[in-house]
């Protein structure tokens, strides 16, 4: 079958991950059965037998298509990502984490000595009296023993290595990844290297069921269970945080059909310089008064401003991490 | 050498930004750290200004506005009031000392009182020291 | 995108910038920068040459952006902006960096002012490379116009426009028309009287048919934009009527003497305004509470004015009211002693300074004093004192502590804005000086227009006048609104704000941002629309738009961060 075109060449691969992502492309189904069809998997950790040394065999740009998800942590992580890119036609950052950072990137709130003070420490459940931290080298008998390095700052993944294409999500919608994946086997046009794919250009307002209405004017903030949720007005306009209006679209609204607030996940349109600036600045606008003290008392209903605009992306985001004292 | 802050301003066309000119034209001498940008009303400024005025190595960002009730679209600068102390909060969870960001009213005919803020705010400037936000971004691992 | 080609042009004014900012320099390293093809500096740039130096670069160098480094962009944006368009390019191709009222007037170390002026200079040219083209928008002009308060001012200003044969709405909050002119009894320095001077006018504008007069009325807000305004005059009736321009005439309100506490007023009972003075002239008697006639009569200028306690400015009609008050009494109380207890004499009008001299000549005592720090202080004469009160003073040019005796003290009360000047400032868009006294658009060369587009701003609600300027000013607003009604069409600034729909979710979030009920939302695609004849342009919106789908003209997200990594890069560099 001279003709026939020869099978995609496909990596997939975990950062700094919860293993949602790869469980969602596993969520795939009997469609798995297409993407096998058109695809070998050369590299999936998770799923498959591999070794790092085999793909660092592979000649420069053998693989098609790699998909990394997770964030990049450690020295691992980050050899990996760079391993790939080196050997990939396509790099996608596939999820949050590669996206922008994703829960992981929350860490960037604290340092990794506190992190490690508190792992190896201070839990409940830790008992170490000499204080044992992981060290990257250590020499026993038998030789060295290389662990990676643990970083002080996550980072997405395009701070790392170039990224040609973003499939958002925490984790993708699966529809979403198979449809990019359908479009690159097929040889569709993909749009210009460095689009998000798999994810709408329009927020997730205009996906979702919920009445809108002007009327988003708010006195009072609320966490999701201190209101009388009717199921059909729109979270902002109960008092709710919904990060959906700064959100893209194309996730199919799962959290709010599951009646929770949008969280983020997805991200910002391509017109955002900055995934949680713009609404902050919406929220804070929302605000019902010109009183300075009443302003106040408001904001400061919004317990964790951070964690909440920013909960999919700080390192994504101008200021990626918070800064302390010693640095 | 003494460090030298840098305050990245936004004042509002009618009301700040004229008062700043008053100040020029009345030939008062105030510290050289300001740099005014325009805007048309201090509504317009949003976080994404302030974050990027620090991101690329602000030490400090002033918005100044009209007088509250002064606003010449009324309203404009109560927004600006609204997001001004979200913004605070949230510098504050970054680390970021909340003095570096101010927010003031200045009128068209208020040249001294410009004069004297940006003196003011270069001194609290100077007191809190650089900010290190950009230095930290090139040094991320 | 194009390959941008900026032309930098940094001015001299003169030695205004050069003295205290090496241009020199600015020009030779921001030539570096990338998208700068040519960078000059000159003497003045706004000059014939200066603006002609821009336009030839344009044509030979094939620039499509103009950044010029010069004094404050309120002063001359326009005027470059031309030029630009003399040339063939979109004005809005031009960015203007502050180094005059920003830079080399306020600082005073040249190589710090110097590296100012270039980090300002490399933000504008940074901001420019972002700059689009935008087009002119043409509107109609309604010949109408509104005219808010019927003072002498708004009187005149109705007068001329209507009988050029154009409709006027004059809305009058009091019950007539006339202001405080209807109730001068004389005017200085002519001595005619107030009242028969503007009756005729209150006659002709009462029965004008070109003329609608609104009493007792008020307008709440000002709908629309130049060439296109709307209102509802609140009165009895609500009437909703159109115009294409407006003329604020609001006028004055007398400074109330009760807070300076060394003058009585109110705790002794013959210290008088000098409004209360003109209504005894009116009434055609001046005397004590008691009926009797003052023997000692005292005019204190300057109250409430030129003290930065009270007011910093002068009033400017005061000293000659009080010299006019003083041939008044003089001539209706011979016997009694006049002292005229002054600060200095201001008599700066045609034939004001002849006024004052002919004045001294009429036994009348002229006693100065420190107005800034040492006001005289009235107090009850004591019983063997051959008069009521006893003012306590040092007297300036004798530099000797005085007593001046008083049976009746007039207190020569400066201006004030009028009371409602914040609520009308709201409702016209205009702007206020700190003393609420309206910013006109250029203190010099534009006294008359305000900064937004068709309202004009006449007589004491710009600044204490006279009556002959009032009506100078009133004629020259006039003539404004009717240059424009003639030409039937002017250009409008079109820095709107726009919706991108491709990204607009329908949220919601700017409809209630909007003062101008620019926005509203379009159903059926499910996204914002802007009406850009409402929008002026403020952005507030655009920082509102949690999605980046509204993006503000000429003030866009990318404009103004580009603006903000010019600034700092330029900074870091040097």
């Amino acid at each position: 079958m001279a003709n026939e075109k020869p099978k995609l060449k496909v990596a997939i691969y975990w950062g700094a991950a919860c293993g949602g992502c790869c469980v969602s492309v596993l969520d795939v189904h009997e469609k798995l059965f297409d993407v096998v069809a058109a695809a070998d998997l050369v590299f999936w950790p998770i799923a498959l037998d591999f070794k790092y040394k085999d793909v660092e065999a592979m000649p420069d740009k053998h693989i098609d298509v790699t998909l990394y998800n997770g964030a990049v942590r450690n020295s691992e992580n980050e050899h990996i990502a760079k391993l790939l890119r080196q050997k990939s036609k396509i790099m996608v950052a596939y999820g949050s984490c590669a996206h922008m950072g994703g829960i992981p990137g929350l860490a960037n709130f604290t340092t990794k000595e506190d992190l490690f003070k508190r792992v190896y420490e201070e839990t409940e459940s830790t008992v170490n009296p000499d204080k044992v931290r992981p060290v990257p080298k250590y020499k026993v008998p038998e030789g060295e023993l290389e662990l990676p390095e643990f970083y002080n700052d996550v980072r997405a993944l395009d701070q790392v290595v170039d990224v040609d294409y973003y499939l958002p999500g925490c984790p993708p919608q699966t529809e979403r990844f198979v449809e990019v994946f359908m479009a690159i086997v097929t040889g569709a046009e993909l749009p210009p290297p460095g689009s998000v794919v798999g994810a709408n250009e329009k927020t997730l307002c205009d996906e979702c069921e919920r009445k809108q209405t002007e009327n988003k004017l708010i006195k009072e903030f609320k966490r999701p269970w201190e209101i009388q949720d009717d199921g059909e007005t729109c979270f902002l306009e109960q008092g709710v945080i919904c990060m959906g209006p700064a959100t893209r679209g194309g996730c199919g609204a799962r959290c709010i059909e599951g009646n929770a607030p949008c969280r983020g996940c997805y991200g910002p349109p391509s017109t955002s310089p900055d995934p949680g600036a713009k609404m902050m600045s919406a929220i804070a606008t929302m605000i019902d008064s010109n009183e300075e003290d009443e302003i106040t008392t408001i904001v400061d209903q919004i317990a964790d401003p951070a964690g909440t605009f920013y909960r999919f992306s700080l390192p994504g985001s101008i200021f990626r991490r918070k800064l302390f004292e010693k640095e | 050498m003494e460090f030298e802050p840098t305050i990245v301003s936004f004042l509002c066309n009618w009301c700040s930004y004229t008062g700043a000119d008053l100040a020029g034209t009345s030939r008062m001498k105030y510290a050289h750290n300001v740099r005014v940008i325009r805007v048309m009303c201090s509504g317009r400024v949003e976080p994404t200004f302030v974050f990027k005025a620090f991101r690329e190595g602000a030490d400090g960002v002033l918005i100044c506005g009209c007088h509250p009730g002064d606003c010449h679209y009324h309203e404009g600068n109560y927004k600006c009031l609204r997001r001004y102390h979200l913004i605070k909060k949230y510098l504050d969870q970054m680390g970021i000392e909340q003095d570096r960001l101010r927010l003031a009213w200045i009128s068209a005919s208020e040249g001294k009182q410009f004069a004297e803020l940006a003196d003011e705010m270069t001194e609290t400037i100077k007191s809190l020291g650089p900010c290190k936000v950009k230095n930290v971004m090139e040094t991320l691992t | 995108m194009e390959e941008v080609r900026i032309g930098v042009y940094v001015c001299w004014c003169g030695s205004n910038i050069a003295k205290m900012v090496d241009v020199e320099e600015v020009s030779r390293e921001v030539e570096k920068l990338p998208g700068v093809v040519i960078a000059k500096d000159y003497k003045y740039m706004c000059s014939d040459p200066g603006q002609d130096l821009i336009i030839q670069d344009i044509k030979k160098h094939n620039l499509n952006r103009v950044v010029v480094s010069a004094c404050s962009p309120r002063i001359h944006e326009l005027t470059f902006r031309k030029a630009l368009e003399n040339a063939g390019l979109n004005q809005y191709m031009f960015e203007m960096a502050n180094i005059r009222e920003h830079v080399s007037w306020v600082h005073t170390d040249r190589a710090e002012a110097t590296k100012k002026a270039k980090t300002l200079v490399a933000g504008a040219i940074n901001r420019v490379k972002w700059h689009e083209s935008l087009d002119k928008r043409h509107v109609d002009i309604d010949p109408a116009t509104l005219i808010i308060g019927g003072g002498i001012s708004g009187i005149s200003a109705a007068l001329e426009i209507a009988n050029a044969g154009k409709q006027v709405y004059l809305v009058e909050k009091a019950d007539k028309i006339g202001g405080y002119v209807a109730k001068l009894d004389l005017t200085f320095p002519h001595m005619y009287s107030g009242k028969d001077m503007i009756q005729p006018k209150i006659d002709k504008v009462m029965n004008h048919e070109k003329i609608e007069v609104f009493l007792n009325s008020m307008i709440d807000e000002v709908f629309g934009y130049v060439g296109n305004f709307e209102a509802t005059v609140k009165a009895k009736d609500e009437k909703e009527i159109k115009f294409g321009n407006v003329i604020v005439a609001t006028g004055l309100k007398p400074f109330d003497p009760s807070g300076i506490d060394n003058y009585q007023y109110g705790k002794l009972p013959d210290i008088i305004t000098s409004l209360e003075l003109e209504e005894m002239f009116i009434n055609g008697q001046v005397t004590k509470k008691d009926g009797t006639i003052p023997k000692n009569i005292a005019l204190i200028h300057c109250v409430g004015s030129r003290n930065t306690n009270y007011h910093e400015y002068c009033s400017r009609t005061c000293c000659m009211s009080a010299l006019k008050y003083a041939n008044q009494l003089r001539s209706a109380l011979p016997e009694s002693n006049i002292f005229n207890i002054y600060a200095d004499i201001r008599a700066f009008g045609k034939g004001c300074e002849e006024f004052y001299t002919n004045t001294s000549k009429k036994n009348v005592m002229f006693l100065m004093y420190d107005q800034q720090n040492d006001l005289p202080k009235i107090k009850k004469a004591g019983t063997g004192d051959n008069c009521d009160m006893i003012i306590e003073m040092n007297e300036k040019l004798s530099g000797e502590a005085i007593e001046v005796p008083a049976d009746m003290v007039v207190l020569m009360v400066g201006m004030k804005a009028h009371e409602n000047a914040k609520e009308i400032a709201h409702a016209v868009g205009i702007s206020m000086c700190g003393n609420e006294f309206y910013i006109e658009r250029h203190p010099k060369l534009d006294p008359v227009a305000t900064t937004t587009d068709g309202v004009y701003i006449v007589g004491t609600c710009q600044s204490p006048k006279d009556i002959p300027d009032s009506v100078t000013q009133a004629n020259a607003a006039a003539a404004r609104v009717l240059a424009t009604i003639n030409v039937a069409h002017m250009e409008v600034e079109v820095t709107t704000a726009v919706v991108n729909e491709d990204v607009c979710c329908g949220c919601q979030t700017c409809i209630n941002v909007c003062p101008y009920t620019a926005i509203s939302y379009d159903e059926e695609k499910n996204v914002s629309v802007v009406n850009e004849i409402l929008c002026k342009g403020c952005g507030t919106c655009g920082s509102a738009c949690p999605t980046g789908a509204i993006r503000s003209r000429h003030f866009t997200d990318e404009q103004i961060l580009s603006q903000i990594e010019g600034l700092m890069s330029m900074q870091l560099q040097i």
